[in-house]
């Protein structure tokens, strides 16, 4: 059995724990994030009949008052940023993440999901961002936690990176 | 060599020839090669001398074992996977020699084996008798019933010292389970989600109070549960433990973790998330999983103790057998002297097997209690009860008695007692079988002699309100007279013609009636005095009974004065009943005689 860690990131209120919920098997309680600051998933997926099991650590959002711990990312064989697509400043933020995200583990396979893709009437994003995000060779995706749009998609290709990424980190 | 030609100052001299040999060359050489010669010259020495360094490895192999091994346990460890193939090839190739060869140790090794099951064995029958009969037992059965949990994991949850229940073994970066070992019968699910948030925990805690560098979380308790962690650089080994783990514990779960970053140093080098190649380390994480209970019990106050709880029972069993086999056999003599008592019934043999059979021989009349009701009423089990009897006929008076009831077919209103051999018939018959009583010709076996003295007659119930209706009527007299009043003298008629037909109804069943008449008197005045009165209102009463055509034979008078007074209540009314004249009849045989007396 293959497993690959997944580490979420993203600003507090992003929707990050909302946007896995139902697509996950979890035994830990939202309240873990509250407490160690991370609660531990596991999404199973099939690449090509080779089932990878994903261990997705949603690590609790970033605020004023406390940072992402490092330690919690180190080993990641993958990332997915979670930004809120209605709230600018979350995307603002993406660069200073993956530098946290790079620090800690190195130059792993990384998706960003403009989550609240529902919302389309309070959608802050422009053309010029999601072209921006290409350009600096970002994968990304417009995911909704209400709708399910594009979560198994995320995750499919974060599977599929991280086997085809295969290097080691230092 | 021509002059003009044009040559070079020859510095080095090489114009001219050289020797090879000569100082100044060699000195030249030294000078400018000496370094990178020697350098060579040991190279060469090195490559020609390849046998040389396996003769020297074999003189320091042993010190460098013996060096190393005394360091640490890396060596053994390095060397065990080789010696273990090295063995197994071994053992294919040539199996006698090696079972040759280990023979002199397996003889012990069995018999201690051997030795240590029985001795588990005794420890168990022990520890069961005591939980079973011991103060603690009964509450741990208690709890088993409170709480609905099967008895032996309440006996195992007691005598726990301590339980390994799963052992992680987790890559250290990333929180990836690598392998996992629980006991089949706990059903461990998520591992791979709690091997990440044991990772997380530990990152938690060094993050939390800055200890990441100068060490981890090792151990932690949650309720009856601790799990130590052992972290090594590749990989961490968790254990989760019931109850209290001890101090060697921790030792040894680093022990197996430095032989799995040994054996697994590839394995960790390539690891990108596949665990298969750590499949192997399962075997190693299962013999971490361990339960100790606690078996090493203090001897001496308590062995006796021990060997107390085995006799106490047994006594309390021993006696309990013989008082109820004491019962038993107090019963059985109740019931023989009690057979042996009952009239009719003779015992010759009586016995009682240990089944509680009973086997009773001997004779019984059949007129005699029967002996299965009398052990019945005894409240004893008579199921089982063979009992052979011969029929005899007793002279007990009980059934000879009996035996004549049964023969004059006495009615229930007759009693039979037997004096002597004299049998004494008293209480009322209807005529008909005092009749036949007073005529038997031949008597009941055991019964020489008849007394029927005190036998009444009862007649047909017609009969017996004709001879109510005359025993009621009473003659009334003045005071000191014995003439008969008006009122008084027509009662006589009636009286006379029931008589009569009294008379004629008793004849025809060969009993003569006769009428006598009682006179009495008031108990003023003297005896004689009375006396003569009575007989005088008797006579006057006879008077008219015979002018009414009763015959004067079938009279009789009888003056009793003031003896024997009817009783009445009041003085005075007992007075006037007194002065009167009262009837009765009275039955006998026609033909007496023929009834001996």
């Amino acid at each position: 059995m293959i497993q690959k860690k997944v580490c979420m990131v993203g600003v507090y209120g992003t929707g990050k724990t909302s946007l896995v919920q139902q697509y996950v098997h979890s035994i830990f309680s939202v309240k873990y994030h509250s407490t160690v600051g991370v609660k531990i998933d596991r999404k199973v997926v099939d690449i090509g009949g080779t089932p990878v099991t994903l261990v997705l650590w949603d690590v609790a959002g970033r605020d004023a008052t406390q940072d992402i711990p490092a330690s919690y990312l180190k080993g990641a064989h993958a990332f997915l940023f979670v930004v809120d697509g209605t709230r600018r400043t979350t995307f603002e933020q993406l660069a200073d993440l993956r530098a946290l995200a790079r620090g800690a583990a190195g130059d792993v396979p990384a998706m960003v999901a403009l989550n609240k893709a529902d919302l389309k009437a309070e959608w802050a994003l422009t053309e010029r961002d999601e072209a921006a995000l290409v350009t600096e060779g970002w994968h990304h995706l417009r995911t909704s936690a209400k709708t399910g749009a594009c979560v198994e998609e995320a995750f499919g290709w974060l599977a599929g990176a991280t086997l085809r990424d295969g290097s080691k980190r230092p | 060599m021509p002059d003009d030609r044009a040559t070079p100052p020859d510095y080095l001299g090489l114009a001219t020839p050289y020797d090879p040999a000569s100082e100044e060359f060699a000195e030249l050489r030294e000078l400018l090669l000496g370094g990178e010669r020697r350098e060579l010259e040991e190279l060469k020495r090195r490559l020609d001398a390849q046998g040389l360094q396996v003769e020297e490895l074999a003189d320091r192999l042993p010190e460098a074992i013996a060096l190393r091994g005394g360091r640490d346990g890396q060596l053994a460890r390095a060397l065990a996977p080789t010696i273990d193939d090295a063995i197994r090839e071994s053992v294919r190739q040539s199996p006698r020699d090696i079972a040759t060869a280990i023979f002199p140790v397996l003889g012990p090794a069995i018999r201690k084996a051997i030795a240590e099951t029985m001795a588990g064995l005794v420890e168990s029958i022990n520890r069961a008798v005591e939980h079973t009969f011991s103060l603690r037992g009964l509450k741990w059965r208690l709890e088993a019933w409170r709480t609905g949990t099967p008895y032996p994991q309440i006996v195992i949850k007691h005598s726990l010292v301590y339980r390994v229940e799963q052992v992680f073994l987790i890559h250290t970066e990333t929180g990836l389970l690598l392998a996992h070992a629980a006991p089949a019968e706990l059903k461990v699910a998520d591992a791979d989600l709690v091997s990440g948030m044991l990772t997380a925990i530990q990152d938690f805690v060094g993050d939390s109070f800055r200890q990441q560098e100068t060490g981890t979380l090792r151990t932690f308790s949650v309720g009856e549960l601790t799990v130590l962690v052992e972290r090594g650089p590749q990989a961490t080994l968790a254990a989760v433990v019931r109850g209290q783990p001890p101090d060697t514990l921790l030792p040894r779960l680093q022990e197996r973790l430095e032989l799995i970053h040994l054996r697994f140093a590839a394995a960790f080098a390539d690891f990108t998330g596949d665990a298969a190649p750590f499949a192997l380390a399962q075997s190693a994480l299962e013999e971490c999983l361990e339960t100790v209970l606690q078996h090493q019990r203090p001897r001496g106050a308590h062995g006796k103790l021990l060997w107390l709880r085995w006799a106490a029972p047994a006594v309390l069993v021993v006696a309990l057998l013989g008082w109820l086999a004491w019962r038993s056999q107090q019963r059985f003599r109740v019931a023989v002297a009690r057979l042996e008592a009952e009239p009719g019934i003779e015992l010759t043999s009586a016995e009682r097997s240990i089944g509680g059979r009973w086997r009773l021989r001997g004779l019984r009349d059949p007129l005699a209690a029967r002996p299965a009701a009398i052990l019945a009423g005894l409240g004893m089990d008579t199921i089982g009860l063979d009992a052979r009897w011969k029929p005899y006929a007793s002279l007990e008076p009980s059934l000879t008695v009996a035996r004549a009831r049964q023969a004059l077919s006495a009615p229930a209103t007759v009693t039979l007692r037997l004096g002597g051999d004299t049998l004494f018939v008293s209480g009322s018959a209807p005529l008909p079988w005092v009749a036949r009583v007073k005529g038997l010709a031949v008597l009941p076996s055991g019964v020489s002699a008849l007394d029927h003295s005190a036998l009444e007659t009862t007649l047909p119930p017609d009969l017996a309100a004709v001879k109510t209706d005359i025993e009621g009527g009473r003659i009334h007299f003045d005071i000191g007279s014995a003439a008969l009043l008006p009122a008084e003298r027509d009662l006589l008629p009636a009286i006379a013609s029931a008589f009569l037909q009294l008379r004629g109804a008793t004849a025809g069943l060969g009993y003569r009636s006769e009428l006598e008449l009682l006179g009495r008197t008031d108990p003023t005045g003297t005896d004689a005095t009375n006396q003569s009165l009575s007989r005088s209102r008797v006579e006057s009463v006879r008077a008219v009974l015979t002018r009414l055509g009763v015959p004067s034979q079938d009279i009789r008078g009888t003056a009793l004065g003031t003896s024997k007074p009817l009783p009445e209540q009041g003085d005075l009314d007992q007075a006037r009943a007194n002065r009167s004249v009262v009837f009765q009849v009275r039955l006998s045989l026609l033909s007496s005689g023929a009834v001996p007396r």
